[in-house]
Parts: structure tokens; sequence; C-alpha cells
């Protein structure tokens, strides 16, 4: 437990150890929930007013509305507009293994997210099966608007703590496991980028972090952007969000370490 | 704004260059003289930045070949110090694609010279450092900006030498570093010219992170180039959307609920606060006291979580909205944000006053960095870096918008307290690290007063039709600086043109100059304590 009698500068445990001290708020715009009742006709508003074309054009065969979540920003203006057909729901998104995963069939199916702590302690368990040491990481940042590094930061404030779990950011790829990989990779990143990977020993594991990295996010394709992570370098595991936050940021390292370890089995 | 001092410009520049301007508009604080011949240019602003001594603001170049004849530019100047004007000199570049360079005579100039080369293929005569910013590899002959090239072509990379200034001598060595670093930062490159650890010059090539911003936004609507104002820097979100839909709000001509204002305000010191004890943070980290920065970063998660409970962000995205906020703050959230940042600031007080208390950390920030206040001067410096060298700039008093008040009225005493402690400013890492935590305290106060919103409405209504080729200036001061943002509509609420200059821009120069009398290792603390954002800077 906290002991919050000593203040700040007397050495208390800040660190979290439950759920509760790592709510969410009820306005956090985690993932996005559809009443396919309510879509009379509003289908078409809401696919009008999304910046990145993440709510996906109405085809014959689908009878639900599809979301590419490689590529929501989560601005809410699509729930702003139809209130009765888009919620947005507090639950963070999570994160998955191929880009074609992201596009969800919407429908109730939303993620059971495990406390952090849980998560955290899971994932030691299985890098100490995979590697018999601890897990480096190295972060690249391919142009990204520097909001997902503020999420990569605070994995390593002292709330979050990621390094109890045997998790540690490293500074040259030659000493890294795992590339965390954040921005649309912009033209002038690309080559960085890839001599970053190949500098990595095997086996690569990489995340591509937000929805930048992801699709382009708001950026998209463009002359000075490659359209996502996954154009340069292969991608093992996709995390959604415009920012990830941290307890989505493990969730995407477990996948991709419990990825790796059923390849080697 | 102040019609008096408006006039006066108004009258003086008439007076002076009766035969050189062609036209005098006006539009609420900025003042547009519109020159006959962009030859005149440099004589133009020569007076109205060294006589009526006012700071380059930004350099705006628009492809109008559509509507008008040719490429504009637009010089725009801010006169601070209570007058509260914005002053455009205006002139068409002929067909021949020159036109004189102002830069040996205001040196901030020559970086927004070498964006319009680079982007425009405009050539500016008489500026020795014509370099690359940010298209690297790119085939020589695109200008992204120009209307006639397409957002989403895609070139072929062509291999482009970057010639760095070579220091010569016996002993000198280069360090190259970047673009990939080695914590968790965004992407640069830094080419040290060493002897020994001493370092004898520092050139910085950026651009790495240019995700062409402003040729995207000429194709978003309104409303989704609001989300890209915010990812300009994410950390300053709020600064930039605010500054986005000011200038938007202008040029339709919508004022604002009182209410939003405030609430603009708020949101905007809560920023400032937890970037400021990020960076404080980071000091910390860089001069090797790993425990101080545990402790601040304890502080600035607790106010992310603050952050996102009343805005569903924790980097405050989604805040602003034109015409208003797109959040409220209710009587609830008011409670939960004093107390927060009450008990924040307490645990602050008391982490900053055991910092203060480590000889060690303070003798590694005490002269490490200096900027000498001639060079912050000259290069334009802004922000928190200008402040801690002694230059009284803050766009919240010298420009008010939101709810900010326009500094009070202060006795001649006070004036001279205030210019006296000015002085004692040096521009090292220590001033930077006290001005930062001075205005910590600032903003926590800033945030309770805004807070008593006894006033209704948080949104007016969005602008229906905007009359095309409209123009207006937004600004706004974000925890790194001034931010200026320029906005040209175009037909059927388009951006035709989206000017961004945030304040990394400016100063980012200025740590070539920062670093001259200090070694290698104290390079990432000197970097960290100027706290620039590379995105900010690339677009």
């Amino acid at each position: 437990m906290k002991d919050k009698t000593k203040g700040i500068m007397g050495n208390s445990i800040e660190t979290v150890r439950d759920t509760d001290s790592l709510f969410i708020p009820d306005n956090y715009r985690g993932s996005i929930a559809f009443n396919m009742e309510s879509a009379n006709g509003k289908r078409e508003l809401a696919e009008s007013v999304c910046p990145t074309k993440a709510l996906l054009p109405f085809k014959e065969n689908y009878s639900d509305l599809l979301l590419d979540y490689g590529k929501c920003i989560m601005c809410g203006y699509c729930a702003e507009i139809t209130p009765k057909l888009i919620k947005i729901n507090s639950k963070p998104a999570s994160p998955v293994n191929t880009r074609a995963s992201m596009i969800e069939r919407l429908g109730p199916q939303i993620p059971s997210l495990a406390s952090y702590e849980q998560t955290g302690n899971e994932l030691r368990g299985k890098i100490q099966e995979l590697f018999g040491r601890s897990l480096a990481i190295r972060e690249v940042d391919a142009g990204s608007c520097n909001g997902c590094e503020v999420e990569i930061t605070a994995l390593n404030n002292p709330i979050y703590d990621i390094e109890r779990f045997g998790i540690h950011f490293v500074s040259s790829p030659r000493h890294a496991d795992l590339l965390l990989v954040t921005g649309p990779a912009s033209k002038n990143m690309e080559v960085a980028l890839k001599r970053t990977y190949d500098a990595m020993p095997g086996p690569k594991i990489v995340i591509a972090v937000g929805a930048c990295a992801c699709s382009g996010g708001i950026f998209g394709d463009t002359y000075s952007t490659t359209g996502g992570i996954g154009n340069v370098i292969p991608v093992d595991v996709y995390i959604p969000g415009c920012p990830p936050r941290p307890q989505t940021l493990l969730c995407g390292i477990l996948l991709a370490i419990g990825r790796t370890l059923s390849h080697t089995k | 704004m102040n019609t008096i001092y408006l006039d006066k410009y108004k009258n003086e520049m008439l007076e002076k260059f009766a035969d050189k301007i062609d036209k005098v508009e006006e539009n609420g604080n900025e003042i547009h003289f519109i020159l006959k011949d962009v030859n005149d240019v440099p004589l133009t602003c020569n007076h109205v930045y060294s006589i009526l001594g006012t700071r380059l603001a930004t350099i705006i170049c628009t492809d109008e070949l559509g509507i008008k004849n040719g490429f504009v530019l637009r010089y725009v100047f801010g006169k601070e110090n209570r007058e509260d004007i914005f002053i455009f000199i205006t002139a068409v570049v002929s067909q021949s694609l020159f036109f004189p360079s102002i830069a040996l005579q205001i040196p901030a100039a020559a970086l927004y010279e070498r964006e319009i080369k680079e982007m425009f293929g405009l050539t500016p005569t008489g500026n020795p450092d014509t370099r690359s910013l940010v298209l690297h590899e790119f085939p020589e002959g695109i200008f992204p900006l120009r209307k006639e090239f397409l957002l989403k072509t895609k070139v072929a990379r062509q291999q482009r030498q970057y010639q760095f200034l070579k220091v010569e001598g016996d002993g000198i060595c280069e360090i190259p570093v970047g673009p990939v670093h080695a914590g968790i930062i965004e992407p640069g490159h830094f080419r040290f010219s060493v002897l020994g650890e001493n370092i004898i010059n520092l050139e910085t090539r950026l651009g790495y992170a240019h995700k062409g911003i402003e040729k995207l936004a000429e194709s978003m609507k309104l409303d989704d180039a609001l989300l890209l104002a915010e990812r300009i820097s994410g950390d300053e979100s709020v600064a930039n959307s605010t500054a986005y839909c000011q200038a938007v709000e202008k040029i339709s001509g919508i004022r604002i609920p009182k209410r939003a204002e405030n609430i603009r305000v708020v949101f905007g010191e809560m920023e400032r606060i937890y970037n400021h004890i990020s960076t404080l943070a980071g000091i910390s980290t860089d001069a090797g006291f790993a425990f101080g920065a545990a402790r601040l970063y304890i502080l600035k998660e607790r106010l992310m979580q603050l952050n996102e409970s009343l805005s569903g962000s924790r980097i405050l995205f989604g805040v602003n909205r034109i015409g208003g906020v797109r959040c409220d703050i209710s009587a609830q959230d008011s409670r939960l944000v004093i107390s927060t940042i009450g008990t924040v600031l307490r645990d602050f007080d008391k982490i900053i006053s055991f910092l203060k208390a480590k000889s060690s950390f303070m003798d590694r920030l005490k002269d490490a960095g200096r900027i000498p206040r001639k060079a912050a001067q000259d290069l334009g410096v802004v922000g928190v870096v200008a402040r801690a060298a002694g230059i009284d700039v803050d766009t919240r008093h010298d420009h008010p918008y939101a709810g900010y008040l326009p500094r009070n009225h202060r006795t001649p005493q006070q004036i001279i307290e205030d210019q006296i402690e000015m002085e004692k400013r040096s521009g090292d890492a220590l001033a930077r690290f006290e001005v930062r935590v001075r205005e910590v305290r600032n903003s926590a106060a800033m945030v309770e007063e805004m807070l008593d919103l006894d006033c209704d409405g948080t949104f007016t209504g969005m602008p229906e039709k905007i009359t095309p080729y409209r123009s207006a200036l937004g600004y706004s001061e974000s925890h790194r600086g001034q931010t200026v943002h320029w906005i040209m509509i175009g037909k059927d609420n388009s951006i035709f043109r989206y000017k961004i200059r945030t304040a990394s821009f400016c100063n980012w120069p200025i740590i070539g100059h920062a670093v001259l009398k200090d070694i290698v290792p104290d390079f990432p603390l000197v970097n960290k304590s100027l706290d620039l954002s590379y995105s900010g800077n690339d677009l």
C-alpha cells in the first residue's frame, strides 16, 4: 500500500500496485461502439466527418459499420455528430498482430484489460522464458508529433516503472531485442529507420506505436510520409491510439513477446 | 490593441515611404503596408525593425499565381510593450523569382528565407546560406508549397550532399550524432567540431520529422485542420490549437464567449505546468541526478491524469474548437483542478528546494549553455529561453489573447524592479531552470484565478461562409514561447495557405551559440534546458 503520510520526499512508494490506482476516467476516448439500430441515414454522415477516413465506406455485404483502428485518432467527431449511432467508450482498444485485424467488425466486442500489474507480471514471466534475461527496447521516432514519446517516457516514471518487469530502454539498436517505432515514418527518417532495424540482432521484434505508425494517421500518405511503419520495415504488433496510454503500450509489448514465444516453441 | 499607435505607425510609414507604399490595409491589430516593388522590402523592413523597434514574428510566402499575379511575401513584425500591433510588409515577387534578402540586417530572417527558397523556389538574393532544410533527399526542382505541386506526389529518393561547416586545424575532430538518438527523443542530427572535449562549433541539421503539415492543411476542412494543429507538436496541443482557432475566428469575425476564453487559458496554463515540470525533470536527469527527476516525473504523471479527467486526453487533445471550446469545466472539475494543482505545487516546492540544496546539481547548471543576450536578440529568440537571457517577451502580455489580460499598470518602482530582475538573468541553464520554476508557480496561480467561471457559454457556432482570400494571424504563448499561425481562407471554407511558426523554429538556431563555452558531455543538459521541439520545427 502507498504510504502517503511521508510526502513526496519521504521515499513513499508511488508505483501502481492495483487497478484502482490507474483508474481510466469515463470521458477517455479509448474505443468506439456502435448502436446499429439507429443507423438509419446517419452512417454516411458519420463517415463524412471522419478526418482520417477510419470509418470505412458502407458496403452492401456488411451489415455493420467498419472502423479501422489503425487510422482512428480518437477525435470523437463521429460521436459528436451522430450521438445515437456512435458512442465513445473509455476502454482502450487493444493492440493486434496484423494490420488487417485493426479493421474491426464492430459489435459489442470490447477487449478486456487485465490490471497494469497483472499484465506486467505475465510479461515478466514470458520475457524470462524467451530470453532468460531482461528485455531491451530501442525507441525510434520516425517523425511523430512527440505525443507518443510523452507516453513512452511515462512508462519509465516511478508510477508505471516498467523496469520492475524486466524491461529497459537501451541507447543502441545493437543492444535491442525490440523496436518501438512512432510516427508516420517521414520520408526523411525512412533510411535511418531501415538502418536501425538492420543494426538489431535477431530475433527482431517491431512494434508500431499509435495511429501514425500504423497507417500514417492524420498525416496520411503524402509526399513527405510513407504512410506507416509497415511500409518501411516488417511490423509484428500494431498499437492503436493517439497516443496510446501506457497500459496499452504494455499490452502491446506483451502481445509481441507472446507471439515470438509461440513461434520459437 | 491600441488604435492611437496604429494610426501613429500608419502615418509615420506613409510619410516616410509615400512613393513606395501602394496601399494600406487594416485588420484588427494588423496593419498591412503593400509595397509597389519587392526591391523596397529591405529598406522598409529595416525601418520597421530597427527604428520602430519591433521583432520579426514570421515571414509568410503564398503562391497566389491563381488569384493575383505571383508569389506574395508578407513580413510580419510584432510590436511589443503594451502596443499590441502586428505590422505586415507585403510585396509581390515578380516573374524573375528573385527577392532581396533581409538576413544581413535582420539575422532572424535567414531561416525563413531558406524555407521560402526550398518550399517555393524563390531565391533570396544576398542570403549567403540557401542550403536545404526539410527536403533531404528530394530531387532538385520540387517545390511542395507551390499550388501546382500535388500533395500525394511520390518522388524518387536522390542522393544529395549536405554541406556542413568545416572546422579545420590541428586536433579538430568531428562528432556526428543522430538522427536516431540514445534517449526517447525526437530525430535530429548534430555535428560537433571538437578540440578534445571542448565544443568549437555545433551545427544542427533538422527536418527529419517533416510531415508536410502546411501542404496537408490545404487539402483539409477547417475542423480537420484543427486536429492537425493539435498534432504539430503533441505536447503543445493547446497552444497550437488556440492559435489556429483564433486565426479562423478573426477571419470570420466570431467572438467567443468569455467562459470559453477563460477555459482556453486554464488548459493553456495546465499544459505549461506539466511541460515545465517535465523539462525540469529532464534537466535533473541530464545533470545526472535521477532522484530529482523521478520525484518530478511523479508530479507530471499526476497532472497528466488530471488532464485526462478533464479533457479525455492525457496530453489535452480535443480541447479547442473553432468558435469556443469542446470541453467545459464543471464546478466539480474546478475543485479537482484546484486541489490537485495545490498538492502538486506543495510537493513541487519541496523537490525544488531539495534540488537547490545540492551543490553538485547547481554547479552543473551554473554557466552551462550560456546564451549571450545580443545573440538572443538578433536571432529573435522567444519564450523561456529569451526571458532567461533577460529579454522580456511574453505573448500573453504583449499581445493579450483569450482570457489573458494586458499587464497591469505598474508603478515606476515596479517597472525598475522588473528591469533589474531581467538584467540579472544570465542566460545559462540555471537561469532557465529558475525561470521555469517561477512560471510553474505563476501558472498555478493563474489557473486558480481563471477557474472563477461564473459566466456562461462555451461555443458560439461555426462560421457559415467565409469570404475567400481573407487572412489573419493567430498567436499564443506555448510553454516554449510565441507561436504564430497565419491562415488564408480559400474558396468554400477551404484553407488556401496555413503558415505555422512555432517557438522552436525561432529557438533552434541559438543552440549553436549556447554550447560554445561547453564541453560535449554538457550538451544533453543544455539541449534539455532549451526544451526545443523537433516536430514543431520540421512540420
